[in-house]
């Protein structure tokens, strides 16, 4: 049976490579010692099998999880490493690749992302590569499966034997260097019982302060090793190993590599990046992108083709509807259910899919032209200046999307300390399902300035985040000790089809919920609002939900709440936050935005209104969030935290907005 | 149509919502991506890993 271990850098489509080659696979527990899935599979029809490792970008760890890879080397014999690596950032990519080419077992390199490559303008020569490098490569593109059934073909045609005789990758280190690596590895292999290979390689990361591999020696008592300690770091051979690298792997690429066209794409990458992660110009920029992106999925584009989706669903829609339904003999009762209940709810809710549209794909597109990247890094500056670790914030970023999602990304996050913070903050993140509530609140009170309140909103929730982040560090003693490492991929012109495929991927989830709990979260506030305690009502006032909504009425109106509907839509916004605008829509008995916005008018002003947004962006976490919060930190009582600290914060804030902005305006 | 048929369908509509509730209930106690309606990456592997383990 032969094993391939699957390594590489981080973001390099490692696990999109590990889906397309296997047909079967587990999930095999945990690494030993954290808390990475441990993943293996088989090529499709053989009996290969191979192992997916946690992404890392040298041997020589920096996290807990990233020793997965090199205790993976030293206690386990794989057959063949396949590398994948990033072909536009090959540089940086081989660093590792020198590392598992010196191992001595055979590699193959997956140049991935090859087309992103070729559109930045420049190509690299294979032969010469895989001659230089003394390994085989193909050329992937994971993302169409381009290549994947060559380097398929490849690992199962590959004579194992016969290549594990073929010397291991020896570069020319400097003389001194040399000298050391030859007389610790002929000890090793004269007293250790080690191959020639296996001593140099051990050597080499000895030398290179492998922080796994020092222990490794003192566990072993690897005498010629620890004996040179001092030796080797008195003489800074790290940085002549690390120099050595470099220099090789410069004059490789630069023999390998042909330019398609002129390289002004570099340039050009640089010019932008003067300005866009200029310390003082970065934030700035930064905020008039996201402003922009709220422009053109409100007011330019979003809330106009709404508003026309709006207009069918309330008028031809809903007037078919109830005429189609009478004309079959259907009774008041399920009239108001299907009309009332699930068109205005379901369907209202459906009205706001050009502004989630319109918001995902300016998401895409910057994430396409290699925006996205810049932000993390502009953002991560703000976060060390009040002493928190930037990788946070990528979990942050993804919980725009769901906040699911982002808790999950917290796993990337090493110290539990930290990672917990991460999972406690990712809720106040404005998720997508946010969003219709915005666009319904935004286009009554605040026509004009559409862009400019979602902006706020969204704004208000990373600066309670990093607030409430920095609180927990100071109450749980966190020490930064981890490191944040982004990739910057040079500009380019967008792609139409990655950028379609990255807005229906993001969604998709919003289409799907409409038929799931936003159906649920209508059906069951109609019959709240339907029912009362005597039985079936005709006055909405007897119902359950007014009931409720009244009982709360004293303790919502500090904060400008003063319809007991609105209280009742917020209790179902804990099954998705979607169904606030339908339960809006229910409990107003109304299938109209437009009639909707003018009811509004009599309740709220627009400080109650922003007030409202401000508390439907802190106050409780929906039903997935809580149920990940769970599984993630493994305990209720940091649920049960979560949900009161939120709604304590939600209830604090949105008071002193509503008591400080009623004495203004 | 009649009383019955009338009760029925209403039936089977709150029927439906009801067990879309149960299932996003259980499905946020499992946690995780079960939760989740967005089909990342990680989530087809490990719904394509439940289904072959079936």
């Amino acid at each position: 049976m032969t094993t391939v271990a699957l390594m590489g850098n981080p973001n390099t489509g490692k696990t999109t490579i590990f889906n397309q080659i296997t047909d079967s696979y587990a999930y095999v527990g945990n690494w030993t010692g954290v808390t990475v899935e441990k993943k293996m599979g088989n090529i499709k029809h053989s009996k290969v099998v191979v192992t997916d490792l946690p992404g890392i970008y040298s041997l020589n760890p920096i996290t807990k999880d990233e020793s997965v890879a090199i205790n993976y080397l030293l206690t386990n014999d794989a057959d063949v490493i396949l590398n994948v690596t990033n072909a536009g950032q090959l540089k940086r990519n081989l660093l590792l690749s020198i590392e598992l080419l010196e191992y001595g077992t055979p590699v193959i390199i997956a140049l991935n992302m090859i087309d992103d490559l070729k559109r930045s303008g420049i190509y690299y020569d294979i032969p010469t590569l895989s001659k230089r490098l003394g390994c085989h490569i193909e050329t992937t593109n994971a993302r169409n499966k381009d290549g994947i059934s060559q380097l398929r073909d490849k690992l199962l045609s590959m004579p194992t034997d016969q290549l594990r005789e073929k010397p291991a990758l020896k570069l020319e280190y400097p003389f001194m260097v040399q000298q050391a690596i030859r007389q610790a590895s002929e000890q090793l292999v004269n007293h250790f019982d080690m191959s020639p290979s296996y001593a140099r390689w051990l050597t080499i990361q000895y030398i290179n302060k492998n922080k796994v591999i020092r222990k490794y020696a003192v566990h072993n008592k690897l005498t010629p090793l620890l004996e040179q300690k001092e030796y080797y770091d008195a003489q800074n051979f790290e940085d002549k190993i690390f120099k050595t690298r470099l220099a090789f792997i410069d004059s490789t690429l630069s023999a390998a590599q042909e330019n398609l066209t002129d390289t002004k794409n570099v340039e050009m990458t640089s010019k932008i990046d003067s300005i866009i992660t200029n310390p003082i110009l970065g934030l700035p920029v930064f905020i008039a992108i996201f402003y922009l992106m709220f422009k053109i999925s409100f007011d330019w584009i979003g809330t106009p083709l709404s508003d026309q989706l709006n207009s069918l669903l309330s008028g031809p829609i809903s007037t078919y509807a109830d005429h189609f339904l009478a004309s079959i003999g259907a009774m008041p009762f399920l009239r108001s259910l299907i009309v009332d209940g699930v068109i205005a709810g379901v369907g209202g809710v459906l009205t706001f899919i050009p502004q989630i549209f319109a918001l995902f794909a300016c998401i895409s597109l910057l994430e396409d032209s290699g925006y996205m990247a810049r932000a993390a890094l502009v953002t991560d500056r703000i976060m060390q200046t009040i002493g928190l670790n930037g990788k946070s914030f990528i979990p942050l970023i993804i919980g725009f999307g769901c906040n699911v999602t982002g808790i999950m990304a917290a796993r990337t996050i090493e110290q539990p300390k930290e990672r917990l913070i991460t999972t406690l903050i990712s809720p106040f993140m404005s998720c997508s399902a946010r969003l219709p509530i915005y666009s319904l609140f935004v286009a009554a009170f605040f026509p004009r300035n559409q862009a400019l309140i979602v902006l706020s909103i969204y704004f208000l929730g990373i600066a309670v985040a990093l607030c409430m982040a920095k609180f927990y560090q100071i109450i749980f003693h966190v020490e930064d000790s981890t490191v944040f490492i982004v990739e910057l991929p040079k500009y380019h012109i967008p792609r139409l089809d990655i950028i379609w495929r990255g807005t229906w991927d993001k969604s998709k989830g919003f289409v799907k919920k409409a038929g799931t709990v936003i159906f649920a979260g209508t059906v069951l506030i109609w019959l709240l609002s339907n029912f009362g305690p005597s039985g079936f009502v005709t006055n909405i006032d007897q119902s359950f939900s007014a009931l409720l909504g009244k009982m709360m009425l004293p303790i919502f109106s500090p904060i400008g709440i003063q319809s007991w509907e609105t209280i009742s839509a917020l209790f179902t916004g804990i099954l998705a936050k979607e169904v606030i605008s339908s339960s809006m829509m229910v409990l107003f008995h109304t299938t109209s935005q437009t009639a909707l916005i003018a009811t509004f008018g009599s309740m709220f002003t627009p400080v109650s209104a922003y007030a409202l947004l401000v508390f439907i962006l802190l106050y409780v976490p929906c039903f997935a969030t809580i149920g990940t919060i769970k599984s993630e930190t493994g305990s209720t009582k940091w649920v049960v935290y979560s949900v009161l600290s939120s709604l304590l914060i939600a209830y604090t804030l949105s008071f002193i907005i509503f008591q400080i902005g009623s004495l203004l305006f | 149509m009649t009383l019955f048929i009338n009760l029925l369908i209403a039936a089977i509509i709150v029927g439906l919502a009801g067990y879309e509730i149960f299932k996003i209930t259980q499905k946020s106690k499992q946690g995780k991506c079960a939760g989740c309606d967005y089909k990342c990456e990680a989530k087809l592997m490990v719904d394509k890993a439940r289904k072959q383990r079936n």
